[in-house]
């Protein structure tokens, strides 16, 4: 038996629980995983179920009082749509207060004294969660005219990086490493709250965080560019009105357009000047990284940094748009032998990685559903199979960790010749919902749409 | 088991050889394998259909229409029968949807078809348009049709009879069967007639590169007509090129638009809600025209929120009092959009959802004034009852992919066709008539039909009354004309 203080540390604080070992995470017996995962839930559950509204609604709705088996919690994994469940005119009106009250039935943190009075942007609401509470919500691309926040918090992204130390200083050198990182110093997508707890627990200094940009990753402007991609698609440009509030920032779009144009030329050049040849780590998408090898090839850098630099290539790419070997190209600039890709989403927090068998092992505070995508029911944790991925985060303390991603993915349960227990999603991974409207929650497509409202509206400002 | 065999059926034969299993679960022949004779290559064979008088083709299509019925014809009961595996239909809305076929092909209807959506005089040799002639041809058609609704099928063999239309029908996977069945019936009804020769209804995938390289193109194609919007579309624009025309019938949805006299007096309610009601159950909501959002003006203060929950509730109670061969619940219901509605119960602040819990239909009840973020995708009786204060913010929502309109009360409906359409909407329709389709008006904004024709100008001068340059000084057009016309008299 475990004791539930045992379990707690299991999903609380795995890296304690597996005494820092990335081998022992990945090496237990799967029937043991299953046992502890299983204990784990019951407790995660029994704990949060009375806390979060939606859950606790969720489960009076199925009928679930308990947990007897892991599939016993897929009626209650959370579709994404359950980060976008407001109106999006409560964005466009700035009521944060609404917006607040809205966000409360998806948390255990009190936010009833929150005060959103002078709120008058997503940044300012972002930046007064921020300050006040130990929230930190990741907010979407916005893609599609919306904008999801998914609640994490700030213990979430530190316990993510003391594991990401495991692989990138593995003689745990409290110097750290200097770490390139090829986007926005700050801000509040999925990825972007990477960036503070890399700059903390990698680089150890903010002198040894590299970025492309000094500044922030305006949540604002990101969704003034879904909304002007969406009001584009339906033909309606000309009815998105911009407010004085984002017209007054226009300085600040100019030099962020500049960034992400031009910007990355100036930024290899730098890195160049700066780091040549010293051990880096680096995370970004496919499509950042293809962009960065780009800029670094029309200079003729090449092999640019130590051999042991480790690169973490995540969040896939749209079909067709990146040419095959374009992991080769970003291997030959950074000068590694190899990526180390990462499968990872904005809604749960962990970074699975890419094994030399290519299957992408999932984190053992992870309970992994498959579902069927006609029925949405679990299908056998067994064999290899494909179908929608969803997960169970058992980290997640202070919102519910069950999340429906729209990727089909095809996993497999058995043991893997690499020696790792853990099960595995092959490297084709698809998207479900074409119909749906595709807000993919990474950034894939993120630098393209930014760039793109960039334009929209400093032309609109002139 | 073996995947059950679905023959193609080229220009009057039935065709078996290298049977292809496809995705849907029933194996077609190769259309590789058809190339030899599919297309029409040799465009001098179109004269024999040419030369069919227009009253010939509408009497063997009423012959043909009196076959239709299930009872009596062996190919529409086998693909009924056969239907339902592939159909996102049940059984009783199939049946129902079949039954309607043979109105279809009414004499009276068809000649009103002709009549009025390209005009039977143009249709019946070379029509007289003073010092010229006008006459419509048949053009060599390819049509891309969609299976959420069986009669699709025939309207396009009725639009492709009346215009001696060369036609291939790309049959959909989700209805292999009807098209089929009405194809050979007839075959059956009228043997080696040109309207038998010049019918094909083949299935492949669409995309399939290899045979869609090989048949479109305009020495043997001349026209697409393509259901289902952009997925289907996609591929085909490939190939399009002078003298190869896409007629693109896009995927819309519908909008409704209820004014405040709905919700003077109970009385008032009740028939809104039975009137709305077909609007969004006919069919299980699997048509471009079905209501999905339906914008109340009740206002939006606490008073007009409560008044849309109640009509709400009527409405859902009206779904689901409709008869089972009008409306069942859905075959499939989807499940995003179940666990959509499960996140908005759980939050009543914004939506208040009717209903719903065993995928029977729903009502989305929105509290703001703003349909739920997902409301592109509402399916299986599911609609979204969204409050306004005034008629002018339902119209601001409507946009290029607005197709129909469902309007409550008329007096609403006049004021509305002169604004809405600016915006985007394509059909305004009396509350309750969403679900109707007139074979014998435009489509989609424009005139499917009158594009599937070939106009072909005959024009006559005489060089003792027009000098050929004479165009040429200025104010001669009129004058020239107008003696031309003289003469032609």
């Amino acid at each position: 038996m475990t004791s539930d203080e045992d379990l707690l540390t299991f999903a609380g604080n795995p890296i304690e629980y597996f005494g820092h070992s990335r081998l022992a995470m990945h090496t237990l017996a799967p029937r043991r995983l299953a046992e502890l995962q299983l204990a784990a839930l019951k407790l995660r559950f029994a704990a949060l179920r009375d806390r979060i509204p939606i859950l606790r609604t969720l489960a009076e709705e199925q009928g679930i009082d308990e947990i007897r088996s892991l599939d016993d919690a897929a009626p209650l994994l959370f579709p994404h749509t359950v980060y976008k469940s407001y109106p999006a005119r409560l964005l466009v009106d700035n009521r944060f207060d609404r917006l607040t009250t809205w966000l409360s039935r998806l948390v255990t943190v009190d936010l009833s004294g929150l005060d959103t009075t002078g709120c008058a942007s997503i940044d300012g609401w972002l930046d007064l969660i921020d300050a006040s509470t130990e929230l930190r919500l990741a907010h979407s691309s916005g893609t599609t005219g919306t904008m999801s926040f998914i609640p994490h918090s700030a213990v979430e992204y530190d316990r993510l990086y003391e594991i990401v130390r495991l692989d990138v200083i593995p003689d745990r050198d409290p110097e750290g490493v200097d770490v390139v990182w090829p986007s926005f110093r700050s801000g509040r997508s999925g990825i972007a709250r990477h960036a503070t707890a890399m700059a903390e627990q990698i680089a150890g200094h903010p002198d040894r965080f590299h970025t492309l940009h000094p500044g922030l990753l305006s949540a604002d402007v990101m969704f003034l560019a879904g909304r002007l991609r969406a009001a584009a698609a339906r033909g309606e440009l000309d009815r998105v009105e911009i407010s004085p509030a984002m017209r007054q920032r226009r300085a600040e779009f100019e030099d962020a357009l500049h960034a992400t144009g031009r910007g990355m030329g100036e930024f290899v050049e730098r890195l160049a000047d700066t780091l040549r040849g010293r051990r880096v780590a680096s995370l970004s998408t496919w499509d950042v990284f293809h962009g960065m090898a780009g800029a670094g090839a029309a200079r003729g850098l090449r092999e640019l940094f130590a051999p042991d630099s480790v690169v973490f290539p995540g969040g896939g790419s749209k079909a067709g748009v990146l040419p095959d070997d374009w992991a080769r190209g970003v291997a030959g600039f950074f000068g590694v032998p190899q990526l180390q890709l990462v499968y990872a989403m904005v809604e749960v927090i962990s970074l699975n990685l890419l094994c030399e068998n290519a299957g992408y092992h999932l984190e053992p505070w992870l309970i992994f559903y498959l579902l069927d995508p006609g029925t949405g029911l679990p299908l056998p944790r067994t064999g290899t199979r494909t179908g929608r991925a969803a997960f169970l985060d058992l980290t997640a303390e202070i919102h519910w960790g069950g999340f429906v991603s729209g990727d089909e993915v095809t996993v497999t349960w058995d043991p893997c010749p690499c020696g790792r227990t853990t099960p595995r999603l092959g490297t084709r991974i698809g998207r479900f919902g074409g119909t749906r409207g595709d807000d993919k929650i990474t950034c894939a497509a993120t630098t393209e749409a930014l760039g793109e409202a960039l334009e929209f509206l400093n032309g609109a400002l002139v | 088991m073996p995947a059950p065999l679905i023959p193609a059926f080229v220009r009057g034969e039935l065709r078996t050889a290298g049977p292809v299993e496809s995705a849907a679960g029933f194996a077609a022949p190769d259309p590789l394998g058809l190339l030899d004779t599919l297309p029409l290559r040799d465009p001098a064979r179109m004269a024999e259909l040419q030369s069919v008088p227009l009253t010939e083709i509408i009497d063997l299509l009423g012959e043909v229409g009196a076959r239709l019925s299930v009872p009596d014809n062996p190919f529409l009961a086998e693909a009924l029968d056969q239907l339902a595996a592939y159909s996102d239909l049940t059984p009783a809305l199939l049946r129902s949807t079949y039954r309607q076929l043979p109105s279809l092909f009414e004499p009276g209807l068809v000649r009103s078809v002709a009549e009025r959506t390209v005009g039977t005089r143009f249709l019946d040799g070379w029509a007289d348009v003073g010092a010229g002639a006008v006459r419509a041809f048949g053009s060599r058609c390819v049509h891309i049709i969609a299976g959420n609704n069986p009669i699709i099928a025939a309207i396009t063999i009725v639009r492709s009879a009346i215009t001696r239309c060369d036609t291939i029908i790309k049959s959909p996977s989700n209805d292999p069967l009807t098209a089929l069945a009405i194809a050979r019936t007839i075959a059956e009804t009228a043997p080696g007639h040109p309207l038998t020769r010049h019918l094909s209804v083949v299935y492949w995938k669409g995309g399939d590169e290899r045979f869609e390289r090989a048949l479109y193109h305009p020495a043997q194609v001349e026209k697409i007509v393509a259901w289902g919007g952009l997925a289907s579309v996609q591929h085909v624009t490939r190939y399009i090129r002078p003298g190869l025309e896409l007629v693109p019938l896009d995927p819309k949805l519908s909008a409704t638009v209820i004014g405040a006299q709905a919700f003077a007096d109970a009385a008032s309610m009740a028939a809104t809600a039975r009137l709305a009601a077909a609007d969004v159950g006919v069919l299980n909501q699997e048509g471009c025209f079905n209501a999905r959002v339906i914008y109340v003006v009740t206002g939006t203060g606490p008073a007009g929120v409560a008044l849309a929950n109640r009509w709400g509730q009527l409405l859902y109670d009206a779904v689901q009092a409709l008869p089972e061969q009008v409306s069942t619940p859905a075959r499939r219901f989807d499940p995003d959009l179940r666990a959509d509605l499960r996140v908005l119960r759980a939050d009543t602040d914004f939506y208040r959802v009717i209903g719903g819990r065993a995928d029977e239909g729903a009502v989305v009840v929105s509290q703001l004034p703003d349909p739920v973020d997902f409301h592109q995708t509402l399916s299986g009786r599911v609609a979204n009852v969204v409050p306004v204060d005034d008629v002018a913010d339902a119209v601001r929502a409507m946009n290029a992919y607005t197709q129909t309109v469902g309007v409550y009360p008329e007096s609403l409906k006049r004021q509305l066709r002169d604004t809405a359409p600016l915006y985007g909407a394509q059909r305004l329709v009396s509350l309750g008539y969403a679900t109707r389709f007139r074979a014998d008006l435009p489509q989609d904004a424009m005139e499917p039909t009158r594009r599937m024709v070939k106009w072909i100008v005959d024009e006559t001068y005489h060089p003792e009354l027009t000098h050929p340059l004479e165009h040429l000084r200025p104010g001669s057009g009129r004058r020239e004309a107008d003696q031309e016309a003289e003469v032609a008299r």
